[in-house]
C-alpha cells in the first residue's frame, strides 16, 4: 500500500480501491464524512491531501456525490456504477439538471425551481429535460397540491404522499367511492369490536335480568341481538394497526394502504360523528353498533328520502318553517314578507296535523 | 338581550299574557328604555289611572323596574326583558315542577308564576289551593297557556290531602325554585350596582382611601353589598344533610318522581306509585311542622331553574349513548349537583370560546351517590364485560368484577355496588361528550360535572344541527373540520375532511353566503394580489351563535305573530265557543263542523305554541346555560 506512493496515477487507483471498499462495507445511502473515509484505513499516514484528491477524482468520475453534511462539514455519498456511466454520458447541463432533480427526491422539483437553482436559461433547460426524459432518467409527475404546475423527479423514484395526495387520490383527483367504500367497511369493523353483544342462549345473564324486573327482558327478547357499551378503560377496541391489517385483508382495495391513509380516513369518520377516538387517536370506539351500521349502509344507495333519522335529532329551528325560509331576512310584520303572508306556515302546520 | 327581535318578542310575550294596557307600556319604556312617569305618560298615550294601575301590576310582575333617583327624586321606569322572556319558559317550568314535586307543588308555582310575586299569607287564603275545593279553572289559563291549564285542571285529584300549602312552599323554596323578594330586585342591576357603590364609598373608612386601593376596595364591597341586597335565598334553613326538603324519602326508599318513572315503566309496572305522589310531605312533617313566615313574600327563581333545565338537557344528551341504568345513574349525580347549584354560570354574558375557564360542579362523593340510586335499579345488565376476546386482566379490578357478576346478585353487598356505579359514570366520562370526571378529593372518590365544557357542547350541538339540517352531512363534517383545527386553507381543509374540491367549493360557498363559515384573505406581499394571497377557511361558533340567537328570537315572534293571525281568522268562531253558556258543554251547543274546527284550531295553536317552546330550549342553550 505504501510502495504505491502518492503519484499521479495512483490516485485514481486508490480512489477505485476507496470506492470499492465504500461500496463493500456500507450501506448505499450512507453519508461518508472524512472520519469514515479515514477509518477504512486505505490512506496511507491518513494524508488529507491525498484523501482529497481521491474524493475530488470520484466526484469526477460521477461515483461520488458531494454534499454538505451537518455543520456545513463536507460529505460524500456513493453512486452506482450503472448510474455513474450514465451520468457520465450526460453534458454538464444536463447532470446539473440530473443533480438537481435528484437532489428533491421523491417530492419532485417544479420547473421553474430547477431554472432558478441551475441558473440555466429556459431553452436550454427545456432541451436538458426533454432529452433526460428521453432517457427516461427523469419523469414528469403530477402534483395535487399544485395541479398547474410541471414537476419532474427521477425516473425510479415513486413520488410521495404529498405529491399524489396520499392513498385517497387516484391521478391527482379525490377517489369518492373508494373512500366512501373503505370508510364503510372500517365503520362496521369498529363498530363489530365496540359493543358486546349480548348472547341469544346466554342463560344466567337473562335469568339475572329478569329476577330484577321482568318487563325489561321481556322487551329485549323482541328484539334481534341486543349490544352493550363496554365498560370505560375497555382495552379491546381496535387500534390504527389493526384496522390496517383489515382493510388490507378484506380485498377492498387494490392497492396497499398505510396506516396514515388509515389514519387519515379515521379522522374524517370523526369528523362524520361515527367514531370518537380514544386514548389520543389511539383506539376507535363507534358511536352505533352493527345493526345500526348496517342497516344505515344498506338504506344508503335505495335514496335520500329515508337519510333523515340518522342525522342529528332536530331542534326548534330545523323545524320551524322560518329555519327554512329563503327570506327569513326580510320577513317583517305589515312588510312584503310577513307572518300573516307567509306562504309556509299553512302547508307547515297542514303537514304536522295531517288536516 | 338587548336587540330589534328580543325586544319585539318580549313585547308580543307580554301582550300575550297580560293583554294590551301591560304591552303598551312595556313596549313604550323597551322605545325609550327610562322614562319618568310624566315621560311615558306623553309617549303612551294613557291616561294617568291606566298608567298608574298598569305600571303598579307590572312592578309586581317584575316586568318593570323602577328606581327613584337621590339626585332630583323623581322616579324612573324601565323594562325589565328578561323577566318578560322568562314567561315563555313558564310551561316548561310548570311541567318540571310537577315531574319533581307533584301536581299540587305545580298549581302553587303557577299561582305564584301568576301573581308575579305572593305572600304566604296571601296564598293560604287562595281558594284554589285550600285542601277540599272543587275543580278551579282558569285562574291564569289565559295568562299560562293551556300547559298550566291542564295542571290547574288535573290537580284537585290531590285535594283530599290535608293541607299541604306550607310543607311545599317549604319543598319549592328548600330546592331553590322560589325566593324571597328582597327591595332591590325591584330595580334594574345597574341601579342597584351605583346605589352600592355609592353606599361603599360614602363609609368613612373608604373615604380616607385613594388611588388604586380605593378602587379594589369599592368594587369588592359593592359585589359583596349587592349579593346582600339581592339576596333572597330559601334553602339555607332548610337543607338537611345537604337534601332538601321533600327529596330524602323519594330517594331513601327508591321510588322515583316522574322522569325516573317514565323510563321506569317498561319493567317497573308494578309499583304502584300515583297514590303516594304527595305523600312524602306528610312524612317529612314529624319534626317540622313550623309553618313558613305568613309575611314573607316569594317569587319564582327562574336562575335556579335554569340549573334544573340545563340539567335535564344534559340527561337527554346521556341517553343518546348510554342505557336507562345509566342515565338513572347519571341523573341521581346531576341532581345531587343541582342542590348545591345555585346558577348556570358565573359570568353575565357566555363567555367567547376558549376564552372560557373550565368550572367544575360542586364534586359529591360517590358513597353518597350509592345511597341515592335505587337499590332495585339493575346495573350489570347494561355494561358489557371488561374483556371479550382478551382474557388478559389489565386494570387489576378482574376480582373484584367477578364477584360483582358471579356470586352476590342480590344487591345488598354495598361495595360491589358502588363499584357498579362507578362504572355507569365512568362510562359516561368518556368521550365525545365526556359528561362526568372523576375527582379524588383527600383519597374519597368523587364525581363532578364540568358545566361549562358541557354547555358549550350543547351549543355546539346545536349549531351543527342547523347546518346539518340546511347544508347536508357533508357540510357538517367540514364545520367540525374547521371547529377542531382552526383556520384552514382550501388544500388542508380538503386533505383533512376527504371531498373532492367541487363539493368542498360549493359547500363552502353556500355556507359562507349563510354565514356559517368565512374567509378570511392573508396577502403575501404588499400588493395584495389575489394569486399572491393565502385564503383561510373558519368557522366562529360565538359570532354564529349570536346571529342564530337572533334568527331563533325572530322565529319565536313570528310564530306567535302567526297564531294571532290565526286567530284573528277564526275571531268570530272562536269568540262563540269562548261565550260562557258555550264554553263547557261544546258538545251541546256546537255542531259537528264546529267542533272538529275547534279540534283542529287547539292542535293548531299547541303546535305553534309548542314550536316557540322548543325554539326557547335553543335560546335557553344559546344563552342561558
Amino acid at each position: 500500500m505504501a510502495s504505491a506512493g502518492p503519484s499521479g496515477g495512483s490516485v485514481t487507483e486508490l480512489a477505485a480501491r476507496l470506492y470499492d471498499a465504500c461500496l463493500n462495507q456500507f450501506p448505499s445511502d450512507h453519508l461518508f464524512y472524512q472520519q469514515d473515509l479515514l477509518g477504512l484505513n486505505l490512506v496511507p499516514k491518513n494524508d488529507l491531501a491525498l484523501l482529497l484528491q481521491c474524493t475530488q477524482s470520484l466526484v469526477n468520475q460521477k461515483l461520488f456525490r458531494l454534499l454538505q453534511g451537518k455543520n456545513d462539514r463536507l460529505a460524500w455519498k456513493i453512486i452506482s456504477r450503472e448510474d455513474a456511466e450514465k451520468l457520465q454520458n450526460l453534458s454538464p447541463d444536463e447532470s446539473l439538471v440530473y443533480n438537481v432533480i435528484h437532489s428533491t427526491g421523491r417530492s419532485g422539483i417544479w420547473v421553474r425551481a430547477i431554472g432558478n437553482r441551475t441558473n440555466l436559461h429556459k431553452s436550454i433547460l427545456d432541451r436538458c429535460l426533454k432529452s433526460l426524459e428521453g432517457k427516461s432518467y427523469i419523469k414528469s409527475v403530477h402534483n395535487v397540491k399544485y395541479p398547474s404546475r410541471k414537476m419532474y423527479m427521477l425516473a425510479n423514484l415513486a413520488p410521495s404522499e404529498d405529491v399524489t395526495g396520499g392513498a385517497w387520490f387516484t391521478d391527482g383527483v379525490l377517489d369518492e367511492n373508494f373512500i366512501n367504500s373503505v370508510a364503510g367497511f372500517i365503520e362496521y369493523t369498529v363498530s363489530r369490536k365496540s359493543w358486546y353483544e349480548v348472547p341469544a342462549s346466554d342463560g344466567p345473564r337473562n335469568k339475572r335480568i329478569k329476577t330484577a324486573d321482568g318487563g325489561m327482558a321481556v322487551k329485549h327478547e323482541g328484539a334481534p341481538k341486543e349490544y352493550l357499551p363496554f365498560p370505560a378503560g375497555y382495552q379491546g377496541y381496535p387500534t390504527v394497526p389493526m384496522l390496517t391489517g383489515a382493510v388490507n385483508e378484506s380485498g377492498i382495495t387494490p392497492v396497499r394502504l398505510g396506516e396514515e391513509s388509515i389514519t387519515q380516513l379515521l379522522e374524517m369518520l370523526c369528523y362524520d360523528n361515527k367514531l370518537v377516538a380514544l386514548n389520543n387517536g389511539e383506539v376507535y370506539r363507534s358511536v352505533k353498533n352493527p345493526e345500526e351500521v348496517k342497516s344505515q349502509q344498506a338504506r344508503k344507495p335505495r335514496g335520500d328520502d329515508a337519510g333523515i333519522d340518522d342525522r342529528l335529532v332536530k331542534n326548534g329551528m330545523t323545524e320551524a318553517p322560518c329555519g327554512h325560509c329563503p327570506v327569513f331576512k326580510l320577513c317583517a310584520p305589515g312588510g312584503a314578507v310577513s307572518p300573516e303572508s307567509c306562504e309556509y306556515f299553512d302547508p307547515w302546520l297542514e303537514k304536522a296535523l295531517g288536516f | 338581550m338587548t336587540s330589534q327581535y328580543a325586544a319585539e318578542l318580549c313585547a308580543l310575550l307580554v301582550e300575550d299574557n297580560f293583554g294590551e294596557l301591560f304591552a303598551r307600556i312595556f313596549s313604550t319604556l323597551q322605545r325609550y328604555d327610562r322614562l319618568s312617569l310624566p315621560r311615558l305618560k306623553f309617549y303612551s298615550r294613557l291616561s294617568d289611572r291606566q298608567l298608574r294601575h298598569g305600571l303598579a301590576a307590572m312592578i309586581q310582575h317584575h316586568l318593570v323596574y323602577h328606581y327613584t333617583s337621590y339626585d332630583d327624586g323623581v322616579t324612573y321606569y324601565q323594562p325589565n326583558l328578561q323577566a318578560a322572556y322568562y314567561l315563555v319558559r313558564s310551561g316548561k317550568i310548570l311541567e318540571f315542577i310537577q315531574e319533581r314535586l307533584g301536581k299540587y307543588a305545580a298549581t302553587l308555582m303557577a299561582t305564584i308564576m301568576f301573581l308575579g310575586h305572593a305572600q304566604v299569607g296571601y296564598l293560604e287564603t287562595l281558594p284554589e289551593l285550600q285542601p277540599e275545593q272543587p275543580k278551579t279553572n282558569g285562574v291564569n289559563g289565559e295568562a299560562e297557556g293551556e300547559k298550566t291549564e291542564e295542571q290547574m285542571n288535573g290537580h284537585d285529584e290531590h285535594s283530599e290531602q290535608p293541607a299541604l300549602l306550607h310543607p311545599t312552599l317549604k319543598a319549592l323554596a328548600s330546592h331553590g325554585y322560589i325566593f324571597r323578594v328582597r327591595d332591590a330586585q325591584f330595580q334594574s342591576y345597574a341601579d342597584n350596582a351605583l346605589d352600592a357603590e355609592r353606599a361603599i364609598k360614602s363609609r368613612p373608612d373608604v373615604k380616607q382611601l385613594k388611588g388604586k386601593k380605593l378602587d379594589e376596595t369599592v368594587l369588592e364591597g359593592t359585589v359583596t353589598l349587592l349579593k346582600e341586597r339581592l339576596d333572597g335565598d330559601l334553602t339555607r334553613g332548610l337543607m338537611h344533610n345537604g337534601l332538601p326538603r321533600g327529596a330524602k324519602r323519594r330517594h331513601a326508599n327508591g321510588s322515583m318522581d316522574a322522569p325516573n318513572k317514565r323510563s321506569r315503566v317498561d319493567y317497573a309496572a308494578d309499583e304502584d306509585e300515583e297514590e303516594e305522589e304527595n305523600e312524602w310531605s306528610d312524612d317529612d312533617m314529624g319534626g317540622d311542622t313550623t309553618p313558613m313566615e305568613l309575611g314573607m313574600v316569594v317569587r319564582v327563581n327562574y336562575e335556579k331553574l335554569d340549573v334544573a333545565l340545563r340539567n335535564r338537557r344534559f340527561l337527554d344528551l346521556a341517553e343518546l349513548s348510554s342505557s336507562p341504568a345509566t342515565r338513572q345513574v347519571y341523573e341521581c349525580l346531576l341532581r345531587r349537583i343541582e342542590y348545591q347549584t345555585k346558577q348556570c354560570r358565573d359570568s353575565a354574558e357566555i363567555p367567547r370560546e376558549g376564552e372560557e375557564g373550565e368550572q367544575y360542579s360542586v364534586p359529591i362523593a360517590l358513597s353518597a351517590l350509592t345511597e341515592e340510586v335505587d337499590p332495585q335499579l339493575d346495573l350489570t345488565g347494561s355494561i358489557g364485560p371488561m374483556e371479550i376476546s382478551q382474557p388478559v386482566n389489565r386494570r387489576g379490578k378482574r376480582p373484584l368484577e367477578d364477584s360483582v357478576n358471579g356470586t352476590d346478585r342480590d344487591g345488598s353487598d354495598a361495595p360491589s355496588r358502588t363499584y357498579e356505579i362507578d362504572q355507569h359514570l365512568s362510562l359516561l366520562s368518556q368521550p365525545p361528550y365526556n359528561l362526568t370526571s372523576k375527582r379524588m378529593l383527600s383519597g374519597l372518590i368523587t364525581w363532578t360535572v364540568e358545566f361549562r365544557h358541557l354547555a358549550r357542547k350543547l351549543r355546539h350541538l346545536e349549531l351543527e344541527r342547523m347546518i346539518e339540517a340546511r347544508y347536508g352531512d357533508v357540510a357538517l363534517r367540514v364545520i367540525r373540520v374547521l371547529h377542531a383545527k382552526g383556520k384552514l386553507d382550501e388544500k388542508r381543509l380538503q386533505e383533512i375532511s376527504l371531498l373532492p374540491f367541487k363539493d368542498l367549493r360549493q359547500v363552502l360557498a353556500s355556507m359562507q353566503a349563510g354565514g356559517f363559515v368565512d374567509l378570511q384573505e392573508v396577502p403575501r406581499d404588499a400588493q395584495r394580489q389575489p394569486s399572491r394571497t393565502i385564503y383561510l377557511w373558519f368557522y366562529d361558533p360565538d359570532r354564529i351563535r349570536n346571529s342564530i340567537l337572533e334568527d331563533t328570537y325572530k322565529a319565536m315572534s313570528r310564530c306567535l305573530q302567526r297564531l294571532r293571525f290565526e286567530r284573528n281568522r277564526l275571531k268570530e268562531f272562536l269568540e262563540k265557543t269562548e261565550r260562557s253558556d258555550v264554553k263547557g258543554n261544546e258538545e251541546r251547543y256546537l255542531s259537528q263542523a264546529e267542533l272538529t274546527l275547534l279540534d283542529q284550531w287547539k292542535s293548531k295553536e299547541a303546535l305553534l305554541l309548542g314550536e316557540v317552546a322548543r325554539l326557547d330550549e335553543m335560546v335557553a342553550v344559546m344563552r342561558d346555560y
